[in-house]
């Protein structure tokens, strides 16, 4: 692709000055750019697929690496272009996890799972991305590096850059760096295989006061929420829980109208947690890899309801944060108004 | 009275609005000592629509003005420098408890402990418990991001908070959702929670409720070394135990609460009590107790004390509850003060604490949110006493810079507001800055609303550019 500039180039970055004089450069000769983690999630359909032809391509692959991992405060700051893979391997040595686990695969980013917030099967029970991230560093639009948050788990300084960073897809900024919280991975982690005692799903009684049955053509999210709105009510809560339609279920081996459900903590909360879960129905203990799978299969699009720039408060920041609409022009939409 | 009381007095009624220098008296401070300013006026909307007008009469009239809730707070954030202040204190309904949803939306001057109290009957509570919950408000709460002992579990105001319905200072109503997981959209409504009265005035906000745990089992951990009890705050979170609470109380404070009518029956001859509360299921419970039994002997505790039934439970709270009471009695003003550090740096900390105390002449009490890191050094004083005060202030600024050189931050709850403005330099670069005044500066241009509060004006480059730019900023749509 071209534009009046010339032919769209491609950047990688190895550090934070450098991706500023990529932002500052592209901003002075009107260029977009166009944000990469690892690409794995730039297909057709996807918001990345939105940004304007002809914008450079800015990739943080290299800008990668933990930068401080003190175990005992349970927290982590890592560069953008860090895998949700090597930041596994470094936390689990140390009996923790960060608990992300986002729709999609461990190949991803950290920096693109902050940016877009992408949550996943666990993400109400253990933490979605504004929930988990305490700190952020990123570019801004003008090439200018600006940090919100910290490294400590409560912190009230200042106006929030991090949940304004959190989620904006790259379009305030391109995030450089992260803090997360981190967890102890739980004494035990089942994973369990409920088949409904008749009628299927929709057949089983749950504790009044749950949305049930799910509602008919309600999404993939909306009937995982359902089924953990149910178990949920129950005493000991799983931390996440997946309801498969027929295609799902051939695909991931599983028997269709069937509840995954995980429970984590102790173990005795966990022994507890699976025997309520037998008031649904018939229960099976099967493999955790399940949701490795699950994630990565499960398609759990992310609408545009029309434009966020038509609010005014976005409006007046995309204006004060990318005055230039240098980064990652189009995916908000923008063009199609 | 002047010109525009009695334009607000026509949306309210007059008398809802104050003007007389001998009732402006209360609004002059709020729970910190040390800071004192008059407000023009005061105007208290008695419901949204009023709320509304009147922040649109502010607005035409290009006037600046301060949101103030129940005035508890501990940074000088409510303070009105001579000009308006709304007083939201009159709106105290609550519009709806959905029990199924288990949801409740609120007027913003809903005192805290009334929520949980009216969710009561449905086993729920609000999660977020200041310690000043009988008193601030639910309004207020969503502008500090208001945090408490329980928030070690259940997560801090931001968690909490569905929507809000925010008059933005140019009179424009926005509605603030929490962010959608299969939309795309920026998060307002996170970027509100926390900003101090400065981003416009919420006039009706929902909240998610908690349902109210199966069990609770509180202990109280007598430590004869500071270090030990420090050293046990981190072991315990590092097992994987997550307490639904986790507070240290000094021997400083320990002396002003058992010399109190508050006395609560801590240990005067230690150097600290941790008081931990662990709840949920049934299902191990126990396992939780008794691993933080253990981890607290094995950092040195000399006893630990377990409460299960409601009456014991409150009485073990009550030293922790009573602290800021209790020390209120030893002298005649109290400094609140409030900073976090890492976890793993408590003890050092805490010496180094001890040292800067002991230097400065002043008595420091220790009393927070230990689980969290989230520092509360208190330091009873005589705000009439000139020469004290310096040397209070002068051992906050280090104390200030100790939890900065550790990696960590200078309010953990509390607010900048006017107080902490001082080392907000010390923790964020010039670029930093700027960046939060632009967040700013979408909410509200032409900076009306709680005007000079968290970050010092000179950081702002594009309102400090030129007064072209000033009026272009103010005249943006
Ligand atoms: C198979 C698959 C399915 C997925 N399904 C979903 C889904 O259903 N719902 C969902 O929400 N997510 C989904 N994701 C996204 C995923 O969870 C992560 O967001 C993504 O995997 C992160 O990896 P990445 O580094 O490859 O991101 P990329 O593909 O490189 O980038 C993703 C987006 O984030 C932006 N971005 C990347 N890095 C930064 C940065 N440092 N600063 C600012 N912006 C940045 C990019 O511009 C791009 O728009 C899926 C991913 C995969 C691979
Ligand atoms: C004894 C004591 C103990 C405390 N313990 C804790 C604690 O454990 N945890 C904690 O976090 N805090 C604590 N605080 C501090 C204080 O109670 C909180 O900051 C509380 O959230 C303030 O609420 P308020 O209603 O009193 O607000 P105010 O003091 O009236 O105002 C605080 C700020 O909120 C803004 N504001 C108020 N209402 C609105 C609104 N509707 N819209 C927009 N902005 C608004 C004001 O402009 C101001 O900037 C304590 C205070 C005291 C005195």
């Amino acid at each position: 692709m071209t534009d009046a500039h010339g032919p769209a180039a491609a950047h990688e970055p190895a550090g934070t000055p450098d991706l500023a004089d990529v932002v500052r450069a592209a901003r002075a000769e009107g260029r977009g750019l166009k944000v990469v983690g690892a690409g794995k999630w730039s297909g057709e359909g996807t918001p990345a697929a939105r940004v304007r032809d002809g914008a450079d391509q800015v990739t943080l692959r290299r800008l990668s690496g933990i930068v401080a991992y003190v175990p005992g405060d349970l927290t982590l700051t890592a560069r953008a272009g860090t895998t949700l893979a090597e930041l596994d391997d470094a936390t689990r040595a140390h009996g923790q996890w960060c608990p992300l686990c986002p729709w999609g695969t461990d190949d991803g980013t950290i920096g693109a799972t902050f940016a877009t917030a992408t949550t996943g099967p666990f993400g109400a029970a253990l933490g979605r991305p504004r929930d988990l991230a305490l700190g952020i560093e990123f570019v801004d639009g003008e090439g200018a590096v600006a940090r919100g948050g910290g490294r400590v788990v409560k912190n009230v300084a200042g106006f929030d850059l991090v949940r304004l960073m959190v989620g904006a897809f790259g379009t305030l900024g391109i995030i450089t760096e992260v803090t997360v919280r981190l967890r102890a991975i739980p004494a035990a982690d089942v994973t369990v295989l409920i088949v409904p005692a008749g009628g299927g799903v929709r057949g089983a009684s749950p504790p009044a006061g749950a949305k049930w049955p799910p509602a008919a053509g309600s999404s993939s999210i909306e009937r995982d929420a359902a089924v953990a709105d149910a178990l949920i009510a129950a005493e000991v809560a799983p931390s996440g829980c997946a309801v498969l339609d027929q295609h799902d279920a051939r695909l991931l081996g599983v028997p269709a109208g069937a509840v995954v459900a995980r429970y984590m903590g102790s173990t005795a909360l966990v022994r507890a947690g699976v025997a309520e879960a037998g008031r649904l129905g018939t229960v099976t203990e099967t493999d955790g890899r399940f949701w490795t799978s699950y994630r990565a299969r499960d398609p759990h699009p992310r609408m545009l309801r029309g434009s966020p720039l038509s609010i005014s408060v976005a409006r007046r920041l995309k204006g004060r944060f990318d005055p230039g609409s240098v980064l990652n022009p189009g995916i908000l939409g923008e063009d199609a108004e | 009275m002047d010109q525009l009381a009695r334009a607000l007095s026509g949306i309210v009624g007059p008398q809802h609005v104050i003007t007389r220098a001998a009732e402006l008296l209360v609004y002059e401070n709020d729970g910190l000592p040390g800071y004192r300013l008059r407000p023009r006026f005061v105007v208290a909307p008695g419901n949204r629509a009023e709320a509304i007008a009147v922040v649109r009469a502010l607005a035409a009239a290009n006037a600046p003005f301060v949101a103030r809730g129940a005035g508890t707070g501990l940074s000088a954030g409510s303070l009105a420098d001579g000009i308006v202040m709304i007083g939201l204190h009159r709106m105290r309904q609550i519009y709806s408890i959905d029990p199924v949803g288990r949801t409740a939306t609120v007027e913003p001057g809903v005192v805290n402990a009334r929520l949980s109290k009216a969710a009561a009957p449905y086993g729920l509570h609000y999660a977020p418990d200041p310690s000043s919950q009988t008193a601030c408000s639910i309004g207020g709460n969503v502008a500090e991001n208001a945090g408490g002992p329980h928030c070690l579990k259940y997560g801090v105001t931001l968690n909490h908070v569905l929507h809000a319905t925010v008059v933005l200072p140019d009179g424009e109503l926005i509605e603030l959702a929490a962010p959608r997981d299969d939309e795309i959209g920026y998060d307002l409504l996170g970027a509100f929670v926390g900003s101090e009265g400065c981003f416009g005035v919420a006039v009706d906000v929902t909240v998610r409720l908690t349902p109210n745990p199966a069990r609770v089992c509180t202990m109280l951990a007598d430590f004869p070394a500071l270090d030990g009890a420090a050293k046990a705050v981190s072991a315990i979170i590092a097992a994987g135990i997550v307490p639904a609470a986790l507070e240290l109380v000094d021997a400083g404070t320990i002396a002003a609460v058992e010399a109190s009518i508050y006395a609560a029956g801590y240990p005067t001859d230690v150097e600290a009590c941790l008081l931990v509360e662990v709840d949920g299921p049934a299902a191990g419970l126990d396992d939780d107790t008794a691993a933080v039994q253990r981890i607290c002997r094995e950092n040195g505790a000399r006893a630990v004390r377990t409460a299960t039934d409601s009456s014991d439970r409150e009485r073990l709270w009550q030293g922790r509850k009573k602290a800021f009471g209790a020390m209120g009695r030893v002298a005649p003003h109290l400094v609140v003060q409030d900073a976090v550090v890492p976890r793993t740096r408590l003890a050092p900390v805490l010496r180094r604490i001890g040292e800067i105390a002991e230097r400065h002449r002043v008595r420091v009490c220790n009393v927070f949110h230990a689980g969290d890191g989230n520092l509360h050094p208190n330091i009873p004083c005589d705000g009439n006493d000139a020469d004290e005060m310096a040397r209070v202030h002068a051992a906050c600024r280090e104390i200030m810079e100790v939890c900065i050189g550790e990696g960590g931050t200078i309010t953990g709850e509390h607010g900048v507001g006017l107080d902490k403005q001082p080392y907000m330099d010390m923790l964020f670069s010039p670029e930093s800055l700027d960046a939060m005044c632009r967040l700013r500066d979408a909410f509200d241009p032409a900076r009306r609303a709680n005007p000079g509060k968290v970050v010092p004006v000179r950081y702002c480059r594009e309102w400090n550019a030129s007064p072209s730019a000033r009026k272009a900023v103010g005249a943006a749509p």
